[in-house]
């Protein structure tokens, strides 16, 4: 019996919020939304990048799109005087995730580099984490997609291709992450800010989204960050996003989005 | 009454017999399905690293600077055999293939699954020594998997070298 207390503790522990103290890393993503025109080039970049499928019209009709980052529309007044805005959402990497709490097989956890992460060899599918999430930006994959024959050579070897019934999300591109760092151990230092880039971020062509290391303080983004447009999504609910979004401002002072 | 038994026990062995032979197949396919698949020519290691100690890199010659050793093209294999041994049969498929301007069609041996990511690159960089995973090589004459390649296997590796970050699950997995 004491052994199975013991094994009870230590599973207790891996559920406390913050599990591991000290963070090699905390990635984070700074999103200036003044500059965002929703062209959605990062939407397409994040499919391209992580072998995405492209589920069809019948399965988008049941909201079952594959997108790991939306953009989401906001209208404002009536027809001769509206503002449009745009606040590109995807995983928000929480450091204190709501989604991790629920899984009963472990498979999202928090890694040493402050990333959310899902572990898709372990996920069964309960469904759970997707219930918690506050941001809906967890993806489940209903069947086992393929692409045709010619496109099938376009995956990305970096990423595995999911099968049926696996949870996902945005990884904040990990595994250039985990090239950037390979690189860098290579040459014996740290990884340099700006070395990173996400696909999203690579992609979009104003320049909107920032990637960098938040526990730097010298980074951009931590610099990003002071600004004092900065508003993170859902704070309200504590869960410690590590995406900051800076707010539109308009002429007349109006946010004009989000918030 | 009789034969009818004798149909229940024909059936019952047909279930137990079709089981046995089920596990015993996936057992075969786990643990000792193409360790020593046969390669299109038989290359061999002991003659190659063995006896004339050709060192790995010299052919396996990515190890030190990409995710995979690389296995030599064809033009690697005739830089020396055009010159040496030429009358052995063996070569002379060599060079056929090198002839007819075509890859050589080799069995892979070492096969990690999609979603592994594994890199040559860190684990030469770190001092690992070849032979730690692939066995002693040069005294293969057909090349053999000793390791079983499985995740348990990897592990208590990471957890005996203590390395960094070696027991989280997006070191490995992709």
């Amino acid at each position: 019996m004491s052994v199975l207390n013991s094994i009870g503790e230590k599973l207790k522990s891996y559920r406390v919020p913050g599990y591991y103290t000290k963070f090699d890393h905390r990635w984070g993503m700074v999103i200036d939304l003044d500059r965002c025109n929703g062209c959605e080039a990062c939407v397409t970049a994040c499919y391209a990048e992580n072998n995405l499928p492209v589920v069809g019209e019948k399965d988008c009709a049941n909201s079952r799109a594959f997108s790991w980052l939306r953009v989401e529309r906001y209208v404002e007044g009536e027809y001769p005087d509206v503002k449009v805005g745009f606040i590109p959402i995807m995983c928000h990497n929480c450091a204190k995730a709501p989604c991790e709490t629920g899984c009963p097989v472990y498979a999202t956890y928090h890694n040493q580099d402050g990333l959310n992460v899902q572990v898709y060899n372990r996920c069964v599918g309960t469904f759970t984490c997707a219930t918690y999430c506050p941001y809906d930006v967890r993806r489940f994959n209903w069947r086992t997609y393929r692409p045709d024959k010619p496109l099938d050579e376009q995956l990305n070897p970096d990423v595995t291709v999911r099968e049926m019934g696996v949870m996902e999300k945005c990884t904040f591109c990990i595994q250039r992450i985990r090239a950037g760092k390979d690189n860098a151990k290579d040459e014996r230092r740290g990884v340099k800010d700006g070395e990173i880039t996400p696909a999203c971020a690579q992609s979009c062509p104003t320049g909107a989204i920032t990637f960098g290391d938040l526990n730097d303080p010298q980074s951009m983004v931590s610099k990003l960050a002071l600004s004092p447009r900065r508003y993170r999504l859902l704070e309200e609910l504590n869960t410690d996003p590590s995406v900051i979004y800076l707010k539109r401002v308009a002429k007349d002072g109006s946010t004009g989005t989000g918030e | 009454m009789n034969s009818l038994s004798l149909i229940k026990q024909l059936i019952a062995l047909v279930i137990v017999g079709g089981a046995a032979f089920l596990i015993g197949y996936g057992v075969n396919i786990t643990y000792f399905y193409d360790r020593t698949p046969e390669q299109p020519i038989e290359f061999s290691h002991k003659i190659h690293a063995g006896d004339n100690k050709i060192p790995c890199k010299y052919c396996h010659l990515y190890v030190e600077r990409s995710r995979v050793a690389g296995v030599p093209n064809v033009q690697r294999c005739m830089g020396c055999h055009k010159i040496i041994k030429t009358d052995s049969p063996l070569i002379q498929k060599l060079t056929s293939y090198w002839d007819k301007k075509e890859p050589i069609p080799w069995v892979k041996v070492h096969n990690l699954p999609d979603y592994v990511h594994f890199t040559h690159k860190r684990h030469i960089k770190a001092g690992l020594d070849c032979s730690l995973c692939h066995g002693d090589v040069a005294s293969m004459s057909r090349i053999t998997r000793v390791a079983s390649l499985k995740m348990g296997w990897c592990l208590s590796c990471h957890e005996k070298r203590e390395v960094k970050n070696g027991k989280d699950c997006w070191t490995c997995h992709k």
